[in-house]
């Protein structure tokens, strides 16, 4: 394991910057892939190496390597696009993707099945939409989320700011990006010329991923990223300044007690002068205090644990040179979005379309791909991906927003989908991910049918409940905040969590483990009817799986693991 | 002609038995075989390396004989002709038209061209040089030479024999005389091209050949010809190799021999004997009214060509049923037209009568094998050949149709079934010296041969280098063989490889593009002396390729695009560059 970990850390310095042997193995045309310290490299250019899973047992036979493609994504910070790069995007998903778009649970967008000698084409075409993929993926500061609920202008305005800031204060400086991909120049660095001042030669331990939220919406779920800021506004509904969150993290690996996911602590609050300031001291001691030999124990959430959050309060607050002030109070009522119309300034409109799993395609009955690309045309207003894998179509003048409504419509992007299914989420997984165990995407539609046909029979259509699915426990989905959780654990069977807070302030707890289809339905068959029976006014499902005494409440750390299973039954 | 003169005498030194044995052989042998076996007593003593005076032999008349052969049935015949000419007393130079002189044939006494049409009425690759130097305005004029053409084609497209056709009108535009009638002959040529080169000898042997002569007899070892019978092989590997989101369909096909294994080259085809889709021959079998003659339909599966649609067919259908609309159909000089992409299928559907046995027996010809490139070597696979067959499918004419060897293969072979093949050697298309470099431009199945090559240079450790071309649609999808390339440039039987997916990107990209890219390090191979070849389509991708190669020396070389054409012409010429399309 060790030496597994420490090779990355090895890859990295020998990297020179990131450069690796990747444009040598871009000039190999009879292979799909690239060599495999390559593989590690290439994510730092925001793109993995992948394969079609579906198609692993016919090609052996068939005389040829795996169907290898890359899956690139997008740098996109806070979600949001122009109509331009909106088609943009769309062009190339088409050209040279599999045809659909993902947008993703932190607000990008992944375009799969990008054959490698399209790399560079597809690439370029993203640097002509002033988008890159540069550090979207890999041991380094990733796409910086923001709140997407347009509404609250003024304060999306500040978190907007702060999110591109931080986005570009925290970007790699190594020439790599441009020089493999877009033909640049080759720049030749002094000896002595500091090439990356944050990072240094290794980057980062491991994945940093950093958010910004405006309450009462938590819909970038900020309790689950390395660092996160709260904005606290004034009486005036100005930003005041922030509330700042460090060591949340989804990950964790089955069976491994040491490995686990956990919530954001509040740090303390800060004001908007400080933030960036706050943010790179952060980093930098998640550089060099996190952990470069276990690459499961390398998060922010390990040093926290490790460290205790004071000791890592008072290295923070030193190299940033500012004052950290205690924690205002804030509230959040929910992780989703809120669908449909929605008013803004200027008597302009925005409109929340719900993305089943963030996949945009053309169905053959719904084509949802074309829909947004006839929508774009004529939009002189943005798109914004939600932290929900949903598309809120921003800023729509008065005289578009019948033709938008209804285009939207007929492709099914506004239909009338139950509580459950309109607060859903899976992660990518089958065929082309190669760290799932189990389909996500693929089989949620389908599990979410039968949960339907009982939570109807239960009269609780339309009752909220957040539902996440991954195809395996490193969390993309973000399923540990979901009242209902499934992980998969291998082909078909399930790891089931309940007990989530509905703001996405606590996680879940393990139910059940290893459930098939029918397991997972009849496991929760009964826990909706004690639900719709016994629920408290107002009670999210959630809270009433642990005060009925089904599962316990999780804590933070290692507590994940204790207390899991079923408590058995209905405390009444 | 036998007369009692040529009695042995006894004097002989021979036993008594033995003279009456001579005798009997000698006595009543004409003068042609008197002649042979004098050239053969004298061979007798060159050949044991004894020197031994021989009567002057009067030089044999001359005949020359000129082959246009693109799958090598005109060469063969004209390796026939000759071997006939010679017994005949004649002295045969025996020309390939790729290698042709045009000046050689004024000086021509006697002539005979075999020539076979290509595709829509072309003549077969390597001809196309010298037969455009004939056809054009510097071709020497040829009085006094008497010739006879020879032409082959295929009634199922629409200028049948039309090479044949030219090159006899030319002859005789350039003052030949024609001596023998051209004859057309079909995919079943055996026969009336046999019958032809029989009736062309006579009348162009003059009749005292063999008087007082002697014939040289060839005492060369015969070369060892390796066996072209048809034989019976197993199956032992069917896999498509695009993958199930292709929509294509390329069977490769390991056959299995149980020691009576054809002992091919790389560059060698085998032909396959299919049989025809009973699906296709019911539907048939029912628009001619004869469901459930099961002799005629088993006849049909087995052994006749029911799809092509010629316009002999169509000519013998109106005159079998007097048919007034097929008549009309050809009084209007439409029906070349109407027989594109039609077939047999669609005359009877459309122009229903009710048909004998007989009568649909003769609208067919008999079903020929289909030629595939060998995608193996026998030093490295041993007891097997592979095939590379790509199933053809198309619609036309609102009709779904499908190759009829291709589809046997695709659909009805299966993995331990049997399939009888034919060796069709191609020494037209083999390797050079082990030493000499070569490229290999084969998209799609025109890789066959390649992988040929490139397992056979690998079996005899072949110091040349060598570079190949590959391209289908999509790299994920239709990547043939990829697995075994991959390999061979690790092992280093391949040296570079390059490849070109043309619905990979929006604007298609093609082998000659990739040609074209690699201009300078072609130029550099060829300079050094590397062969190269081209396997695959006819009809685009070889003339592409051959169009870029001329740019690429007029680029690379700054030539003018009629010197850079020469250059190329030149390398053809020295067989350099060598096609095997189709």
């Amino acid at each position: 394991m060790t030496d597994d970990v420490s090779r990355n850390e090895r890859i990295k310095e020998a990297s020179d910057y990131l450069r690796g042997t990747l444009a040598e193995g871009l000039r190999e045309e009879i292979t799909g892939a690239i060599v495999e310290d390559d593989q590690q490299l290439v994510k730092f250019h925001g793109m993995y190496l992948q394969d079609d899973r579906d198609l692993r047992p016919e090609r052996t036979r068939k005389k040829m390597e795996k169907a290898f493609a890359f899956m690139i994504r997008v740098r996109i910070p806070g979600g949001v696009l122009n109509a331009a790069q909106w088609l943009a995007l769309d062009q190339v998903a088409r050209d040279f993707g599999n045809g659909t778009m993902r947008l993703t649970t932190r607000q990008t967008v992944q375009l799969h099945g990008v054959i490698k000698s399209n790399l560079k084409a597809t690439l370029r075409q993203i640097d002509a939409a002033l988008l890159n993929s540069i550090a979207a993926c890999g041991d380094i500061n990733r796409n910086v989320m923001c709140n997407a609920v347009p509404e609250q202008s003024k304060a999306h305005a500040a978190a907007f700011d702060l999110a591109r800031a931080a986005s570009d204060h925290l970007l790699p400086s190594t020439p790599a990006y441009r020089e493999i991909w877009l033909d640049g120049e080759k720049i030749a660095g002094g000896e002595d010329e500091v090439v990356e001042p944050i990072y240094g030669k290794t980057y980062l331990p491991r994945k940093f991923k950093i958010v910004v939220a405006v309450p009462p919406s938590n819909d970038v779920d900020v309790f689950a990223h390395d660092l996160g800021f709260i904005a606290i506004l004034d009486d005036k509904g100005d930003v005041a300044g922030w509330n700042v969150t460090v060591g949340g993290g989804m990950g964790m690996t089955h069976g491994e007690e040491d490995t686990y996911p956990r919530t954001a602590d509040v740090m303390g609050f800060c004001a908007t002068k400080d933030a960036l300031a706050i943010a790179e001291a952060v980093v930098a001691v998640q550089r060099d205090w996190g952990d470069r030999l276990n690459r499961k124990h390398a998060r922010l959430k390990y040093t926290i644990e490790d460290r205790g959050l004071d000791v890592f309060r008072a290295e923070v607050v030193r190299r940033a040179n500012v004052e950290l002030e205690p924690a205002r109070p804030f509230t959040f009522t929910s992780t989703g979005d809120r669908y449909g119309w929605s008013g803004g300034a200027g008597g302009r409109s925005h409109l929340t379309l719900f993305v089943q799993n963030g996949r945009l395609l053309d169905h053959a009955n719904a084509k949802q791909l074309s829909a947004l690309r006839r929508i774009a045309q004529n939009h002189d207003g943005d798109f914004r991906i939600t932290p929900n894998q949903n598309l809120i179509v921003a800023n729509i003048p008065a005289d578009k927003q019948t033709e938008i409504h209804w285009i939207a419509k007929d492709a099914g992007l506004l239909a009338a989908w139950s509580g459950l299914r309109r607060n859903s989420m899976a992660c990518v997984a089958l065929p082309t991910c190669g760290l799932a165990l189990a389909e996500s995407e693929r089989y949620l539609p389908d599990l979410m049918t039968a949960l339907d046909e009982r939570l109807a029979a239960h009269g609780l259509s339309n009752d909220d409940i957040v539902i996440r699915m991954t195809g395996c426990p490193n969390g993309c989905a973000r399923p540990y905040l979901a009242e209902i959780g499934l992980v998969g654990k291998g082909p078909g069977r399930y790891n089931l969590y309940l007990g989530a807070a509905f703001d996405g302030s606590r996680m879940n707890k393990l139910y059940a483990e290893d459930l098939e289809h029918d397991g997972i339905v009849t496991a929760l068959d009964p826990i909706f009817a004690a639900y719709a029976s016994e629920r408290q006014k107002g009670e999210r499902f959630g809270d009433f799986t642990i005060r009925a005494g089904f599962v316990a409440a999780t804590g933070n750390g290692r507590d994940f693991h204790a207390n899991t299973r079923a408590l058995g039954g209905v405390a009444r | 002609m036998s007369s009692g003169f040529a009695t042995i005498p006894k004097t002989a030194p021979f036993a008594e038995e033995e003279i009456d044995l001579l005798n009997r052989v000698v006595g009543p042998a004409n003068a042609l075989q008197r002649a042979w076996l004098a050239g053969f007593l004298a061979g007798v003593e060159s050949v044991t390396g004894v020197a031994q005076p021989v009567a002057p032999a009067r030089p044999a008349e001359p005949i020359t004989i000129v082959y246009a052969s693109e799958s090598g049935n005109c060469e063969k015949l004209a390796g026939d002709l000759a071997k006939a000419a010679r017994k005949n007393g004649l002295k045969p130079t025996l020309i390939d038209m790729a290698d042709l002189d045009l000046a050689a044939l004024g000086s021509a006494k006697r002539l005979v061209m075999i020539a076979a049409t290509w595709g829509e009425g072309e003549p077969p690759a390597r001809a196309t040089r010298a037969y455009n130097e004939l056809m054009g305005e510097g071709a020497p004029r040829l009085d006094g030479v008497e010739y006879g053409v020879l032409a082959l084609g295929d009634t199922a497209y629409a200028e049948f024999c039309a090479i044949g056709k030219k090159i006899d009108e030319r002859l005789a535009a350039l003052g030949a005389k024609r001596v023998v009638d051209r004859v057309d002959c079909d995919l079943d040529f055996a026969q009336p091209a046999a019958t032809w080169i029989g009736g062309a000898l006579k009348v162009l042997t003059p009749p005292d050949a063999d008087r007082g002569r002697v014939i040289e007899v060839d005492f060369g070892k015969p070369a060892a010809s390796p066996n072209t019978d048809i034989v019976e092989a197993e199956i032992s590997e069917h896999v498509n190799l695009n993958s199930s989101r292709s929509n294509k369909e390329t069977i490769h096909l390991a056959l299995t021999f149980d020691g009576a294994m054809p002992a091919y080259e790389p560059g060698d085809s085998l032909d396959l004997y299919a049989e025809n889709d009973p699906v296709y021959v019911d539907e048939l079998l029912k628009f001619a009214g004869l469901t459930g003659d099961d002799k005629l339909r088993a006849e049909l599966i087995k052994s006749r060509d029911v799809t092509t649609l010629s316009l002999k067919t169509v000519e013998a259908y109106a005159a079998q049923t007097g048919h007034q609309y097929v008549k009309a159909l050809i009084a209007d000089g439409e029906v070349k037209e109407w027989i594109a992409g039609r077939q047999l299928i669609d005359l009877i559907a459309t122009f229903p009568i009710a048909l004998t046995a007989d009568h649909l027996r003769a609208l067919t010809r008999p079903l020929a094998p289909r030629a595939y490139s060998i995608a193996s070597s026998r030093r490295e696979v041993g007891d097997e050949a592979h095939l590379l067959i790509s199933a053809v499918r198309y619609d036309s004419h609102g009709r779904a149709r499908k190759g009829v060897a291709s589809n046997y293969v695709a659909e009805r072979l299966k993995r331990g079934g049997r399939v009888r093949v034919k060796l069709k050697p191609n020494k037209h298309f083999g390797l050079p010296a082990a030493d000499k470099d070569i490229i290999m431009i084969g998209p799609g199945t025109g890789v066959a041969p390649f992988r040929a090559f490139v397992q056979e240079r690998r079996a005899t450790a072949a110091k040349g280098r060598s570079w190949l071309f590959f391209g289908d649609r999509a790299f994920t999808h239709d990547f043939l063989y990829q697995l075994d390339w991959q390999e061979a440039l690790k092992d280093g039987a391949l040296t570079r490889m390059d490849v070109a997916f043309s619905r990979d990107t929006p604007e298609k990209v093609y082998v000659q593009h990739k040609l074209w890219d690699k201009r300078r390090e072609l130029i550099e191979w060829l300079d050094g002396g590397a062969h190269f070849y081209v396997c695959g389509d006819a009809k685009n991708m070889a003339k592409d390729v051959r169009a870029t190669l001329v740019r690429a020396y007029a680029d690379v070389k700054a030539l003018s695009p009629e010197a850079a054409e020469q250059t190329v012409a030149e390398l053809e010429r020295d067989k350099r560059c060598l096609q095997d399309t189709y």
